[in-house]
């Protein structure tokens, strides 16, 4: 009797995740989807046509908007995956190995815009760079007149977005590295006299790429349509196809919110050509002939080669330092002009004056994301064990939570704040916690549900039959084995919704807004010394939050199984 | 242990009941208010919180605004929640899918900082609190509206008591006198120092509100009659009224900073370029704001203000209550509470913001005037007798012309 209760129970609840998780998705797409096509019917639209399509293909400039995203999608997708494989496979079997994954902790933690403000801080004709060299070397007693940043191609953007995602390819290429032996592999490569880089490209990277494949999608969609990113680092005469949409959705016609939609599909619909076109890539190089002409040029032994790739993937990483490293210099500096390379004075005035005014943005920028990632993963922890309580062995539908990642950001948007408007809720925190999920949840789910699966059943007999129930044998057996991937799972969760920029922009409409949001308007408007300050604490607060679970980590893992 | 569990459900069933009761009729309440006495209706909205949508690229402004909030939270136990807008446009979105999804009460925005084509937009939508309310805020009686037009005309298009004049202010230039002797003072003089001086002259990117404004003060100086700027712009007579200022534009762009296929964002954006000396000159609409970028330490104590010898654009920005705000009452004594002069000497005192005061010095009491008086002028700030030379503001309609054309022809080609 109470087992059919408790059953009937679960499969309620079931049901009512499922339902909250895949709705809003759904409604997300109808969102933009409808509105493309002239449909919606609150406004006295009812009938589909095609006609914003006409119009949105007639927007000046938007051909080289869309010619701009695509370019930086790609371009930065593949030169990220190339410079993750060369950094592993120069550090692979060497003793900076082990520490590859410390080193590029911090850097994965820190939010998209925190590197491109560090780029700009740097690189800018008024930035260290320069002044560095200026005017002992360079003559300049001003910032001289280029037009390198930032550039009309896109090429800051890229190297912002490579700057990001290498380390994040790095990581997921450690984990995938660990699963198989790879260390056979590369000496049964170069056993056969093959170059440690046709070894790997050959033998070690084709078995990771398949493990990563699914990250490197997900790259692909996000970067063909970062918004914050390009607004700091893209050009401007026309920007990129998402922040052109941003601008035309933030006009005040009535027209202006249908041709954002249509936008919003067809930066989708370009995003599904770039998948498309990654696919029959990937299709190329598989072919046995591109591989044997891959053999021939990679073992051309130059060391020289070797050595300009190693220093230009060292590079990369020292410019994100540098970069972080002068933006928290800002923050404590005043009258600071070019060509000097350091602050005339140094003070903290600023930065406690900051603090004090913004004391409630800082609360509530940690305060998001602690709520959505104890939502994230406890959501998770529960889908598990219903499932597993039911008895459920088919999951492969878990892969509809992956779908906010793989839609542009702006487009889900842009659909889910219309509907949110539409039913007239009003606490706009509630609702950001909530849209902020889609995008924590499947990183929880990733790293938390195959924990959670691989718990050896044993145990849980053992349990079992010692006369614990489920709950107890959950928090006493499974929690305490699965310790390591939930803090992971929880501190990226914290990481992900912290680092948010376009949720909080249209959810929280300037009501809720967090540090993120904050740190982009203050780039925008050049106060590079309160830029300096929200970026501290935007560097601060992932840190902390690594530090925080690395002691923990330690702490309660003495009792290893 | 069931029962206990319906238990207590349904008492959280009631709960909620009766809470969402509560939220339902509560809007209703205010609603049927009379017009009383201020001090009864202020007390009938002690402890609601409004959301004030206003610009918040600015440090100053911000801290005034903070200022504000705090004293009124003192007086009336208001809370002012300062809602940072990067471009006010936004606002008028968003009130705009309020009103499509007919959310007529209750709406994100209580009051929001405005004017132009902003307001123009907001009037013709009937999105604002359509009453002419000024006049009943006690504080109106120091604004001089009988000889003073422009605080009941917005860029032309008439208040119609919707929206309360807060402050006024100039398009003004800045240079740093210790590199440039004479600066510029007209567009055609402008159009040979920017030839002249390769790559050090920018402006921040249309729509932004003072890019847009620069390319109007451009327009005024250079079209033969400035008459038809009062008018609303009809395609066909007027599109040849724009060929001096593209053909300005053609001139200048390619020895623009960046070779013009970068622009800043806004005027603050701006400011960091003219410190870093990657540009000459400057703008802003507050004429003090490069006194105040100097005492921030933003930019070096040798830069001066000045303006065109025809003049610039000058105009008056206001304050306006959305239709479906939920909190009008508040809104508007906060409203009150800015107009008064201790909010409006706050305001003009260069150490908050240095916003020109909107109310009229004459009628005020000796005390308050000799405190007007005796403000002191930032080091980079003109005088009035400096910047008696004032533009109109061109008909509203003219703006989406002007930005949409200057998007099409300089924005979007790289």
């Amino acid at each position: 009797m109470l087992n059919d209760f408790y059953r009937l129970v679960s499969k309620a609840s079931i049901i009512f995740i499922g339902i909250i998780i895949t709705i809003p998705i759904f409604c997300g797409f109808l969102g933009f989807f409808l509105p493309s096509f002239n449909y919606l019917p609150i406004l006295g639209k009812g009938e589909l046509s095609l006609n914003y399509f006409y119009i949105s293909m007639n927007i000046p400039g938007i051909y080289k908007s869309i010619i701009l995203s695509i370019f930086t999608g790609l371009v930065s997708t593949f030169l990220a995956l190339f410079f993750s494989q060369v950094i592993l496979l120069y550090f692979f079997k060497t003793k900076f190995y082990n520490y590859i994954k410390i080193i590029i902790s911090p850097l994965i933690a820190l939010p998209h815009i925190t590197m491109a403000i560090g780029l700009i801080f740097l690189l800018s004709p008024s930035g260290l760079l320069l002044r560095s060299v200026s005017p002992w070397l360079t003559g300049f007693d001003r910032p001289p007149i280029t037009y390198i940043f930032p550039d009309e191609y896109g090429l800051f953007l890229i190297l912002g977005l490579i700057l990001k995602e290498i380390p994040f390819l790095i990581l997921v290429s450690l984990s995938a590295l660990r699963e198989f032996s790879s260390t056979k592999f590369f000496d049964l490569g170069k056993s056969f006299q093959h170059s440690s880089f046709s070894t790997w490209f050959t033998l070690i990277f084709p078995i990771i790429y398949k493990k990563i494949r699914l990250v490197v999608f997900i790259i692909i969609a996000f970067s063909s349509s970062v918004v914050d990113m390009s607004l700091l680092l893209a050009p401007s005469t026309p920007s990129t196809l998402s922040v052109r949409i941003l601008q035309i959705f933030q006009s005040s016609d009535v027209d202006s919110f249908f041709i954002a939609s249509n936008l919003s599909l067809i930066q989708l619909l370009i995003i599904i050509c770039l998948f498309i076109f990654w696919i029959i890539l990937e299709k190329i190089i598989k072919l046995q002939y591109f591989y044997i002409f891959f053999i021939k040029i990679t073992s051309i032994k130059s060391e020289f080669l070797k050595f300009v790739i190693l220093c230009f993937g060292i590079g990369l990483f020292l410019l994100s330092f540098m970069g972080i490293i002068c933006s928290m210099l800002w923050g404590f500096s005043q009258n600071w002009y070019f060509p000097n390379f350091f602050p005339n004075n140094l003070n903290i005035d600023s930065f406690l004056s900051f603090y004090d005014q913004n004391k409630s943005l800082i609360f509530i920028s940690v305060f998001i994301p602690l709520m959505v990632s104890l939502l994230s993963t406890s959501l998770t922890i529960i889908w598990v064990e219903l499932l597993d309580y039911l008895n459920i062995k088919k999951t492969q539908f878990e892969w509809i939570i992956f779908i906010p990642l793989f839609i542009p950001q702006i487009s889900f948007l842009i659909g889910i704040q219309s509907f949110i408007i539409f039913f007239n809720y009003n606490s706009f925190l509630i609702s950001l916690i909530f849209v902020q999920l889609f995008y924590v949840i499947p990183y929880s789910f990733i790293i938390l549900a195959p924990a959670i699966r691989a718990v050896k059943f044993d145990y849980i007999k053992v349990a079992s039959s010692l006369g614990k129930n489920r709950i107890e044998r959950l928090f006493k057996i499974k929690i305490p084995l699965v310790l390591p991937s939930l803090l992971t799972s929880f501190a990226i969760g914290m990481i992900v919704s912290f680092s948010l920029y376009v949720p909080v922009y249209f959810i929280g409409v300037g009501r809720v807004t967090t540090l993120t949001v904050e740190a982009l308007n203050l780039a925008l408007s050049g106060s590079k010394q309160d830029l300096g300050i929200a970026t501290f604490f935007q560097i601060l607060f992932p840190i902390l939050l690594l530090l925080t679970i690395a002691l923990i980590n330690k702490k309660t893992i003495k009792w290893k199984f | 242990m069931y029962l206990k569990l319906a238990d207590n459900l349904a008492k959280i069933v009631l709960r909620c009941f009766f809470i969402s009761i509560f939220f339902i009729i509560s809007p209703y309440t205010n609603a049927t208010e009379k017009k009383n006495d201020w001090d009864i209706k202020a007390d009938k909205v002690s402890g609601q919180t409004i959301f004030f949508h206003a610009w918040g690229g600015a440090k100053n402004i911000n801290s005034f605004i903070k200022w504000a909030s705090d004293e009124v939270k003192k007086r009336y136990n208001i809370t002012v929640k300062h809602v940072k807008v990067t471009d006010t446009a936004n606002v008028v979105a968003r009130i705009l899918s309020e009103k499509n999804v007919k959310k007529d009460n209750n709406g994100a925005v209580d009051l929001v900082w405005i004017n132009g084509e902003n307001f123009s937009v907001m009037k013709k939508n009937n999105m604002l609190l359509s009453e002419n309310w000024i006049r009943d805020l006690p504080n109106s009686k120091y604004l001089d509206f009988e000889n003073n037009l422009s605080l009941l005309n917005d860029f032309g298009v008439p208040t119609e008591g919707m929206e309360m004049p807060w402050g006024v202010s100039q398009l003004n230039f800045y240079y740093d006198s210790k590199y440039i002797k004479s600066p510029p003072r007209s567009a055609s003089e402008l159009k040979d120092y920017i030839i002249r001086n390769e790559g050090r002259f920018t402006f921040p990117q249309p729509p932004d509100f003072t890019g847009t404004s620069f390319l109007k003060q451009i327009l005024i100086e250079l079209i033969n009659d400035k008459s038809l700027l009062r008018k609303k712009y009809v395609i066909h007579k007027h599109k040849k009224a724009l060929i001096p200022l593209w053909k300005w534009l053609d001139q200048t762009t390619p020895y623009f900073w960046r070779e013009g296929k970068n622009y800043p964002s806004n005027y603050l954006a701006l400011t960091e370029l003219v410190a870093e000396r990657e540009i000459d000159i400057g703008m802003a609409f507050n004429i003090a704001h490069a006194s105040n970028a100097i005492s921030e330490g933003k930019l070096p104590n040798t830069v001066r203000s000045y303006i065109h010898k025809d003049g610039t654009l000058a105009n008056v920005h206001f304050l306006a209550i959305p239709y479906n705000s939920g909190k009008k009452t508040a809104a508007k004594i906060f409203v009150n509470f800015l107009i008064s002069p201790e909010a409006q000497l706050k305001k003009q005192d260069k150490t908050f913001w240095g916003d020109p005061s909107v109310i009229s010095v004459a009628k005020l009491d000796k005390n308050w005037k000799n405190k007007f008086s005796m403000l002191p002028r930032g080091i980079a700030t003109l005088s009035n007798e400096e910047l008696t030379m004032k533009f109109e503001e061109p008909h509203p309609s003219w703006v989406k012309i002007i930005e949409e054309g200057w998007i099409e022809k300089y924005g979007s080609n790289n």
